[in-house]
């Protein structure tokens, strides 16, 4: 090694790869959906360029523009709200140019950038969350962390959107852990929670109220609202352990699968490819959060850290509720799955969000010096530098 | 051991552009404990979903691959279409007529709630049903996956309606079944019968021959006799179906195979035309009741078998409304009740053969012992009157059923005792019912003192119930006592006389015929019994019945009247039944056989209530002599 490597050399290739092994498989999943294959490789191609494009990006720049976004994604939120097309009862897309747009996919990334770059004000520049100079998290950005989210997590769970708002909650919990939340603020989160989700079905629409139930016993009703959990069930469960194989799923094949390239693409995945399979999928998303993990280990600071670090969590959470639904572990709250979803917005948003943490990746400190450098020093001496061999 | 930040050079950190390469090795990752517990609980996460999926998919994966199958597997029965019945020259006496069943699957309804109580908003204004109704028989329904018929037999408009929105209509589909017409309902309601709805006893019986809980099946006549030949057996075929219920393939199927028609050996035209001269003759005398049957006495087929009033078949084969079939049950005609094979009456004076044949079998009288015919007889303190109130002379048995003597069988019956009576009319087949296909024959009565004690109910031997009386062996042989017999036991008898002795087994099928026409079964003659008489004796007592519609006696005046020959043998019978004593009411009968020599035909006619059988029963039977002899070659051909 004795040329500088190139740029993409310095790419995380494990979670690149990872990656779109994912996507291979989600767009075999998709094809044998019966869905308009052609546009989610248009989805998947545009996401890719996004990809690319924001690992160029210097993730720096977004922590200046950071209110920006913020208003941004607010006024998206709203825009939907207003001028929304509805679909299946809920108002979530917006036309631009003839594409649907969800800005609900959009603004789980902006939140991200939004909540790392509060998080990570007032600290040291080059410290990294769980450092020794990064300290604890101040209570005036607990709370207006807070009090950020809950804003367009209203505007989404109006929509509405159980899923997505989740997402939102569970992204500022997993930001809000990592940036060194005291444990009095996990506390208080956790008294908000208990006091807020007995609240929660009052706020829901009658079928997000039945789901819940249907839920707790789905032969309750086992053609209307516990049909798709069902189904889904029994579409996991036939799959066994090598699969029908691929496009001899009865359950989603026949459509008997609801949603079946969006919501509960899982099920149709697992029915094709039995337990192997779905732990190989399973597998490829444990690299790829850890992989995020690692991102956030290796940050060059903290902006770039949380920013990682959200990442993560967001990948994480939406994968945990949608596998979780698609098992019967979880109530169903549509919420796609990462990278594997039929969808636009959602498949663009996860592979920038993915970009992004590649940005932090290309931008992290790359040389380890021997012994503390002092401060002063713009150069290291070659002698005190080990070369790898 | 290399904290965070450890290598910070400077407030400007570095762009990737402006990094040096230096050399050395990547800094070690900072694992904070906190990034160290959140990677830990996401590979958790991960853990604990592959745990549940390896439940889900090896656990439970034998189960949830059988209901996928269930899901998208559907056993279709494929329904057999139903046999024709023809009379014996091939005319249709029932037609398969399509009819469409309007049927929903209620798994494959839309889930969301709006949109199936919209389609079955629409489905019930397109078929004209009311909603709660189509909701009722859907929830109702035990299998969600399975068809339930939600309105049967929809008018071709409806049938259109819904067609052309089956589109729209998830779930919905509307089944081709074919309804029975039947061609002559009133005239061969008895005959044919029709079909019904099965009920659950049927169905728990029928099911292991294929049977769906919602067929139907025949519930009377000829369509529930025949059952099993007309029926056919029904296919099936196993198709897979997508999530709305739309068949993407069939995988196995197994062709319904056709019923078997049937030939009966009725006319079809001779049976309208007994029919007809059985109403006029009951309307002539004002009755409503009545039944005719006619038989070939060689080989026991019958011609005709009317039981008057019928009633109309094709009110049941469309499912007949509760308020028709009360009016049905409650009409005090009793049209539903088929008088000719179930109506059980006294034979009255059309038993005196019987009571001759048993005379001169047991040697009591000779053909040529001659006895009076007093006005009455005393017997005890019980005095027996003869139908005349003058002494009509002395006579021999063949002028004694030419004159219809009740004396001289009271004498006859008192010599031969009742046992000996009630062998002789088990004989001619009284008191068994005659095996027919159709259901619903009964059996009569040949009572004797065994019979009156088994059936007397009475702990006291001795008392009036059970013990059998002389007046009751006396008044036996005139037809009356406990005799009771039914106009088929009645043809069957006379075609006995007429054939020499052999008491056949009635039948109403000519032919059997398979799917492509192959005969597969014959009406064969079937020989009950031989009746213990001599040929001279029957001959005696044929002799009687040959004199009694021949000059000089009154009856031969309807032979007269409507040009028929009067070759042949005849007998009436007035039979009393219930009453005060004062006021006594009598069914009216006539039998009849013809030609004299080689007979061909037997008729037995029966009319309710028709008090004197001379003026009310033989003329119906002289009727349809009339159009017999006029179409003989049509009806035998």
């Amino acid at each position: 090694m004795s040329a500088r490597p190139g740029l993409w050399q310095r790419l995380d290739g494990l979670q690149l790869l990872a990656a779109l092994m994912l996507l291979a498989l989600g767009l075999m999943t998709v094809y044998s959906a019966n869905v308009d294959f052609g546009r989610q490789l248009l989805w998947v191609a545009l996401g890719l360029i996004g990809f690319a494009v924001a690992a160029a990006f210097d993730y720096r720049r977004l922590r200046s523009v950071a209110t920006a976004l913020y208003c941004g994604c607010l006024l998206l939120l709203v825009a939907v709200a207003l001028a929304g097309h509805s679909a299946l009862g809920a108002r979530r897309w917006l036309s631009v140019g003839g594409f649907p747009l969800e800005p609900s996919e959009v603004s789980k990334l902006l939140m991200v950038a939004v909540l790392a770059a509060l998080l990570s004000r007032r600290r040291p520049a080059t410290s990294a969350p769980g450092g020794r100079r990064w300290g604890l998290l101040p209570w005036p950005d607990f709370l207006v962390a807070g009090g950020l989210v809950a804003v367009p997590a209203a505007l989404i769970l109006a929509q509405p959107d159980l899923g997505t708002a989740i997402v939102f909650v569970g992204v500022l919990a997993g930001m809000l852990f990592l940036a060194g939340a005291r444990r009095l603020q996990v506390a208080w989160a956790l008294a908000a929670s208990a006091v807020l989700l007995p609240l929660l079905p009052l706020l829901l629409r009658g079928y997000q109220r039945r789901r819940l139930q249907v839920f707790l016993d789905p032969s309750q009703d086992p053609l209307g609202a516990g049909y798709n959990l069902i189904q889904a069930r029994i579409a996991v469960g036939s799959g066994g352990l090598f699969g029908q194989g691929w496009l001899h799923g009865v359950q989603g094949q026949l459509g008997f699968v609801p949603e079946r390239a969006t919501d509960f693409i899982f099920a149709v995945y697992a029915e094709q490819f039995g337990l192997l399979g779905c732990l190989l999928l399973l597998a490829l998303f444990g690299v790829l959060i850890l992989r995020l993990a690692w991102t956030v280990a290796v940050a060059p600071d903290g902006f770039g850290a949380l920013l990682a670090a959200g990442v993560a969590a967001m990948f994480l959470i939406q994968l945990v509720e949608n596998v979780g639904m698609n098992v019967g572990l979880l109530p169903i709250a549509g919420i796609p799955l990462p990278l594997v979803s039929y969808g636009g917005s959602a498949m663009i948003t996860d592979l920038c969000a993915l970009g992004l943490a590649q940005s932090v990746v290309l931008r992290r400190r790359s040389v380890q010096h021997r012994a503390p450098v002092r401060p002063a020093d713009e150069l290291v001496e070659p002698s005190t530098v080990r070369l790898p061999v | 051991m290399v904290g965070a930040g450890s290598g910070a050079r400077g407030a400007q950190p570095l762009g990737v552009e402006r990094q040096l390469w230096l050399g050395g090795r990547e800094p070690r990752p900072r694992w904070s404990r906190r990034l160290s517990a959140f990677a830990a609980a996401a590979l958790l996460s991960l853990g604990i979903l592959g745990l549940r999926l390896a439940q889900l998919q090896l656990g439970e994966g034998t189960q949830l691959r059988q209901q996928a199958a269930s899901n998208s597997l559907r056993h279709l029965v494929l329904p057999a279409e139903r046999g024709i019945i023809y009379d014996r020259h091939g005319r249709p006496l029932v037609q398969n007529s399509p009819a469409w069943h309007l049927r929903v699957v209620p798994a494959d309804l839309p889930r969301a709630p709006a949109e199936r109580d919209g389609e079955l908003h629409l489905l019930a204004r397109l078929s004209s049903t009311p909603e709660q109704d189509l909701r009722r028989l859907l929830e109702a329904a035990r299998d969600p996956f399975g068809p339930v018929t939600v309105r049967a037999d929809l008018t071709s408009a409806q049938a259109l309606a819904v067609n052309e929105r089956l589109p729209e209509l998830p779930g919905v589909s509307l089944q081709r079944v074919a309804v029975r017409t039947y061609g002559d309902p009133l005239v061969l309601s008895h005959v044919v019968g029709y079909l019904g709805r099965i009920d659950e006893d049927e169905y728990e019986q029928l099911k292991a021959e294929g049977y769906q809980p919602d067929e139907s099946l025949g519930k009377a006549g000829v369509e529930a006799g025949l059952e099993p030949v007309l029926r056919g057996r029904d296919g099936w075929v196993e198709v897979e179906v997508d999530a709305r219920g739309q068949v993407v393939r069939s995988l196995r199927e197994v062709e319904p195979l056709a019923g078997s028609s049937v030939y009966l050996s009725i006319d079809a035209g001779f049976q309208d035309a007994t029919a007809q001269a059985l109403a006029a003759g009951l309307a002539a005398r004002g009755l409503s009741a009545g039944a005719a049957v006619v038989v070939d006495p060689r080989s026991g087929e019958l011609l005709a078998l009317v039981s008057q009033p019928g009633y109309d078949v094709n009110l049941f084969a469309r499912g007949i409304s509760g308020a028709d079939y009360r009016r049905l049950l409650e009409d005090p005609a009793r049209p539903l009740l088929n008088r000719a094979i179930s109506g059980q009456y006294p034979p009255g004076s059309t038993f005196k053969m019987i009571t001759g044949a048993a005379g001169l079998e047991t040697g009591a009288i000779s053909a040529d012992s001659v006895l009076g015919c007093p006005p009455y007889i005393r017997y005890g303190d019980w005095v027996y009157h003869n139908w005349a109130s003058y002494s009509l002379g002395a006579m021999n048995v063949t002028r004694a059923l030419a004159v219809s003597c009740d004396t001289f069988f009271y004498v006859v019956a008192d010599q031969v005792g009742d046992q000996t009576l009630a062998r002789y009319a088990r004989a001619f087949g009284y008191g068994t019912a005659p095996q027919i296909e159709i259901p619903g024959a009964a059996p009569g009565i040949a009572p004797d003192r065994d019979w009156k004690l088994a059936r007397c109910g009475s702990s006291n031997p001795r008392s009036d119930q059970c013990r059998w009386n002389p007046g009751d062996t006396i008044t036996m042989g005139i037809g009356q006592s406990f005799l009771l017999t039914t106009p088929l036991i009645q043809a069957m008898y006379v075609s006995a006389l007429a054939n020499g002795g052999q008491l056949l087994q009635p039948t109403l099928v000519h032919e059997v015929r398979g799917p492509g026409g192959k005969v597969l079964r014959r009406a064969q003659k079937t020989v009950v019994g031989q009746v213990p008489v001599s040929p001279a004796n029957l001959a005696t007592l044929r002799e009687g019945m040959r004199q009694s519609i021949n000059p000089p006696y009154h009856m031969n005046y309807w032979f007269q009247q409507a040009g028929v020959p009067a070759d042949g043998g005849g007998k009436t019978g007035t039979a009393q039944w219930g009453g005060d004593g004062q006021d006594t009411p009598t069914h009216a009968w006539f039998l009849y056989f013809a030609p004299f020599d080689q007979p061909e035909i037997a008729i037995a006619i029966f009319c309710e209530d028709g008090s004197l059988s001379e003026v009310t029963a033989a003329p119906i039977a002289v009727r349809i002599m009339r159009y017999y002899l006029d179409h003989r070659t049509e009806i035998r051909g």
